[in-house]
C-alpha cells in the first residue's frame, strides 16, 4: 500500500515538476514580416557582406565589410576609415538613449560617432582590451563592449575604463564576443565560458555554464546554457536568451530551457546573433532567421522563388511561400524599427520587411 | 519446470529486455563511432546517462555567401598568412621553427611554378604582444590580403584568432595547437591538422594504466591553458576507467624550484608522475626530482619532444615516456626530403611545428591549386573530408574527423640515452 502511494504519488509529482520548468505560455500575437525588400551595393551599400543593423527612430545604422551607413530618408551614405572610421569592418553599433551617440564596434577599434564627429578609441589610446570589438551596448551612461582580449565597460561620466577577463571575473576565458544590459545588469555572452552576469548594484559577478562540463555533448537540455560557447545575449521582459552555435537557451531567472532544431522551430543551431523585443525573439541563424515568442516559432528563408516563412508549434508545422524573402538564408544581425519593420543583416545584402498581421 | 515457473521466467526475461535493450542500442550507436575515437568506456557519463545531443558528429556546413566572388586582378602575389609566437615569448624558438616549415612548403611550391605564375608569399605574424593581439593580427592579415592563415601554437592565441577568422570568413589551418576544444567551438573554417591533447591522453592512459598497470598517479602541470586543457582530459579518461588522479599540483611559467610542489607529490604516495607543460620547467622538475631521490617512473606531455628537454635534463631523462603527434624517425621518403631541405635551408632539425607547418601549407597551396583563389571555396576543399582525408604528409597520415580535429595516429616516444625512440601507441580498450 505504501509503495502504490508513492509511486502514486511520483506519478503526480513529476508532470508537476515538468510543468513548473515549462516556459509561460504567451498570448501576445506573433509577428509576422513579409513584403521583404532587399539592398545590396547596386542600391548604394558599400559591400553586400552585412554585419550588423540598428534601427534608431527613423534612421538605420547598418555596419557591412566595407564601412558604416546611414539609411535616412531614402538613402544610403556611407561613412570609411577616412572619416575617422577605425576600421572598414563594422561589427557592431549601439545607440545611446542617453545621448544619442552612436557607438560604434569594429574590427580595429571602437568609434562614438557624435556630432558628426568620429572618436576613436583603441588598445593604445584608451582602457580598451582589445581591438576587435564584436559587440556593444550603451546602458545609461555606461558603454560595455565585448572584445577578442575581454570585456570593456567605459563609464563615460567618469571617462574610467575598466577591463574584464577570468583574471578579475568568473569567466573561464577571457574572450567574450556579446553583451547586453538590462534590469540594472549586464550581460556577457563568454565563448567558452557560457554567460556571466554583472551586477551594478553588488558590483559582483556571476556566471551560468552548462553544468555538464563537457563540450562534445549536451548531457541534459533544460539544465543550463546548452553549450559554453557562447554567441550572443539579450534580454528583454525579464527573459534572458543565449544564443550558441549548438542550439538556444532561455533564462526567466529560475528556470533554463534549451531549444534545438530538431525539437522546435529554429532554423539552425548555428546561431550568429539575436534580438529580443518585448516577448519575441528573433534569432539570426546560417539557414535562416528564426522568431519565437516562447509559445510558437516563425522563420523565414530565402528560396529560389522568393522566401519562405516557416510556422511551428507543438511539434506541428507548415510552411507558406511568399513572393519576397529576406537577402540570404545565412543572417548574422538583426533590428526593429517601430512596430512594424524588421531590418536584417546577411551574407549577402540587407532586407527589410513589414509586419503583416 | 512447471509451466507457471516457465511463464514468469520468461516474463522476467521479457522486463529485462525491454528495460536493457533501448540502453544497449543507444550505447552501440555511440560505441562505432564516437567523437575523437573516444573509447566507450570514456565517453562522458557514458556509464549513466545518454546525452541530449552529441556534437560533432557531422560536419558544420557553411551556408554563407562568398562562393561567387571573383579573384581580384592586378595581383603580384598569393599571400598566405602565418601566426606563430615568433619573439618575446617562450615558445618562440617552436614558433620561429613553424614559420620556416611553412617557408619551405611555400619556397618549394614557387619552384614548382607558384599558382598560375604568381608566387606564395608567407605573411608572417607575432601572435605575442598587447592583449588579445592573435585578434588584431588576423586583421591585418585580412587587410593585408591573405587568403588563408596558417597557426598557431598557443591555445589562447589559437582560440582569439579563429573567432576573427570566423567573422573574416578566412580559412584556417592549425599544425600546433593540441587544445582538444579548439576545433570544439563549431567554427566551419578551421581545420587542425596535429593530433589534439584528447588523443594523446588516450594514448597516455591506456599505456600508464592499462599496460604499466600503474594505480596512482600524480600530476604536476603547468599553470597555463596549456596545462590546464591538456591534463583534463587525461583526468576525465584515468577517471572514467577508475583511475583518479591522487594528485594534480600546478607551478608557474619561469619557476625555477619545485619543492612545495615536488613535498606534495611525494606526500600522496604516487606510483607514477606526470608532467604536462613547457619543455624548460618539465627539465627542470626533472633534475629536482632526482636530486630529491624521487625514482617514480615519469611521463610527459608532447613538449618533453624538445632538444631544450634533453640538454637540459640529461641523463636524469632516461626512460621518461612522453607522446609525440609524428614520428620524426619514420622512414617515409616524403619525411627524409623534408628533413634533409629543411636542414638545408635553415641549417637546423625541424622540429614537430615545423613538421606539421609543412604539411599545413601544402594543404593551402594544395586547394588554392584545385579551386583558385576564393576564401570559401579553399575552405570547402579543406573541408570537405574528402579531399584531403588520409593524406599522407611528412608527419604521417592526416585524418580529420566530422569537427575537422587530425584523429591521426599518435605515437609513444620513451627517452634512451639521450634520443627519443618512437613507437606507434597502441590502444588495448575493453
Amino acid at each position: 500500500m505504501k509503495k502504490t502511494l508513492i509511486i502514486t504519488g511520483l506519478f503526480m509529482f513529476i508532470p508537476m515538476l515538468l510543468m513548473a520548468s515549462e516556459p509561460e505560455k504567451k498570448s501576445s500575437t506573433m509577428p509576422e514580416y513579409g513584403k521583404w525588400e532587399t539592398f545590396t551595393t547596386k542600391d548604394g551599400l558599400p559591400a553586400n557582406k552585412i554585419f550588423c543593423v540598428r534601427a534608431d527612430g527613423d534612421r538605420v545604422w547598418i555596419g557591412t565589410s566595407h564601412g558604416l551607413v546611414l539609411y535616412e530618408n531614402d538613402e544610403f551614405k556611407t561613412f570609411t576609415v577616412e572619416d575617422g572610421l577605425a576600421h572598414p569592418g563594422v561589427l557592431s553599433i549601439d545607440v545611446s538613449e542617453l545621448t544619442g551617440d552612436v557607438w560604434i564596434g569594429t574590427l580595429g577599434g571602437m568609434n562614438r560617432f557624435s556630432a558628426g564627429e568620429f572618436e576613436t578609441f583603441t588598445q593604445f589610446n584608451s582602457g580598451l582590451a582589445n581591438d576587435v570589438i564584436y559587440s556593444v551596448v550603451c546602458d545609461r551612461e555606461h558603454v560595455w563592449c565585448a572584445t577578442g582580449g575581454g570585456a570593456g565597460h567605459y563609464d563615460t561620466y567618469k571617462e574610467e575604463w575598466a577591463i574584464y577577463t577570468e583574471r578579475n571575473a568568473p569567466m573561464h576565458e577571457p574572450w567574450t564576443y556579446g553583451v547586453c544590459a538590462g534590469d540594472n545588469k549586464v550581460w556577457i555572452a563568454a565563448w567558452g565560458g557560457g554567460v556571466i552576469e554583472y551586477q551594478y548594484e553588488s558590483g559582483n559577478f556571476r556566471d551560468y555554464i552548462d553544468p555538464d562540463g563537457e563540450m562534445e555533448i549536451d548531457l541534459f537540455p533544460d539544465d543550463g546554457v546548452v553549450h559554453d560557447i557562447t554567441t550572443a545575449v539579450s534580454h528583454a521582459n525579464g527573459i534572458l536568451w543565449v544564443a550558441t552555435y549548438f542550439g538556444m537557451s532561455r533564462y526567466d531567472g529560475n528556470h533554463w530551457k534549451g531549444y534545438f532544431d530538431h525539437d522546435s522551430g529554429l532554423a539552425s543551431n548555428f546561431i550568429n546573433f539575436l534580438k529580443a523585443k518585448d516577448d519575441v525573439v528573433y534569432l539570426c541563424t546560417d539557414e535562416g532567421l528564426s522568431t519565437f515568442n516562447s509559445e510558437e516559432w516563425v522563420s523565414y528563408k530565402k528560396t529560389a522563388m522568393g522566401g519562405e516563412r516557416l510556422y511551428w508549434k507543438d511539434g506541428e508545422s507548415s510552411t507558406k511561400s511568399d513572393p519576397t524573402g529576406i537577402a540570404h538564408s545565412f543572417t548574422i544581425g538583426v533590428d526593429l524599427q517601430g512596430d512594424d519593420t524588421i531590418w536584417v543583416a546577411t551574407s549577402y545584402g540587407l532586407s527589410r520587411g513589414t509586419r503583416i498581421n | 519446470m512447471k509451466p507457471k515457473l516457465i511463464a514468469q521466467l520468461l516474463l522476467h526475461i521479457i522486463t529485462g529486455l525491454l528495460i536493457f535493450l533501448p540502453v544497449q542500442q543507444s550505447a552501440a550507436q555511440e560505441k562505432d563511432d564516437n567523437y575523437g575515437k573516444t573509447p566507450s568506456e570514456m565517453l562522458p557519463y557514458g556509464n549513466y546517462q545518454d546525452a541530449y545531443i552529441y556534437h560533432f558528429h557531422e560536419p558544420q556546413l557553411f551556408l554563407g555567401a562568398g562562393r561567387e566572388k571573383k579573384a581580384p586582378s592586378g595581383l603580384t602575389e598569393v599571400r598566405i598568412g602565418v601566426l606563430a609566437p615568433l619573439a618575446g615569448n617562450v615558445m618562440s624558438p617552436q614558433g620561429n621553427q613553424l614559420l620556416q616549415g611553412a617557408m619551405l612548403a611555400t619556397e618549394e611550391a614557387n619552384v614548382r611554378g607558384g599558382y598560375k605564375g604568381l608566387l606564395f608569399k608567407v605573411m608572417p605574424h607575432n601572435d605575442v604582444g598587447l592583449w588579445g593581439a592573435a585578434a588584431n593580427e588576423v586583421v591585418k592579415m585580412s587587410d593585408e590580403g591573405a587568403w588563408a592563415i596558417l597557426g598557431t601554437i598557443d591555445d589562447v592565441n589559437s582560440h582569439v584568432a579563429i573567432r576573427v577568422a570566423l567573422k573574416l570568413e578566412i580559412p584556417v589551418v592549425n599544425c600546433g595547437d593540441p587544445d582538444p576544444t579548439f576545433t570544439e567551438t563549431g567554427i566551419p573554417w578551421v581545420i587542425r591538422v596535429i593530433g589534439d591533447d584528447r588523443q594523446s591522453s588516450y594514448a597516455l592512459v591506456d599505456y600508464i594504466h592499462h599496460q604499466q598497470g600503474h594505480k596512482r598517479v600524480a600530476v604536476l602541470r603547468a599553470n597555463n591553458r596549456y596545462g590546464r586543457v591538456g591534463v583534463m582530459e587525461f583526468r576525465d579518461a584515468a577517471l572514467r576507467i577508475g583511475y583518479p588522479l591522487v594528485l594534480e599540483v600546478r607551478y608557474d611559467e619561469g619557476e625555477t624550484t619545485y619543492d612545495a610542489q615536488l613535498e606534495r607529490v611525494k606526500n600522496s604516495n604516487p606510483d607514477a608522475v606526470l608532467l604536462w607543460g613547457n619543455a624548460l620547467e618539465m627539465g627542470l622538475i626533472v633534475n629536482q626530482m632526482k636530486q630529491m631521490g624521487m625514482d617514480y617512473p615519469i611521463y610527459a606531455s608532447d613538449r618533453s619532444v624538445n632538444p631544450q628537454f634533453l640538454e637540459i635534463a640529461g641523463k636524469n631523462a632516461n626512460g621518461i615516456i612522453t607522446t609525440c603527434q609524428y614520428n620524426p624517425k619514420g622512414d617515409s621518403p616524403k619525411l627524409k626530403a623534408f628533413q634533409a631541405n629543411y636542414k638545408k635551408r635553415f641549417d637546423q632539425e625541424p622540429d614537430v611545428f615545423a613538421a606539421h607547418a609543412y604539411d599545413g601549407m601544402n594543404l593551402i597551396i594544395e586547394s588554392i591549386h584545385m579551386v583558385g583563389l576564393n576564401k570559401a571555396l579553399i575552405r570547402d576543399k579543406l573541408t570537405d573530408l574528402k579531399t584531403f582525408q588520409g593524406y599522407e604528409g611528412v608527419t604521417g597520415e592526416i585524418i580529420l574527423d566530422a569537427s575537422w580535429a587530425d584523429i591521426g595516429p599518435i605515437w609513444m616516444a620513451e627517452i634512451k640515452e639521450g634520443d627519443y625512440i618512437f613507437s606507434p601507441a597502441s590502444w588495448k580498450w575493453k
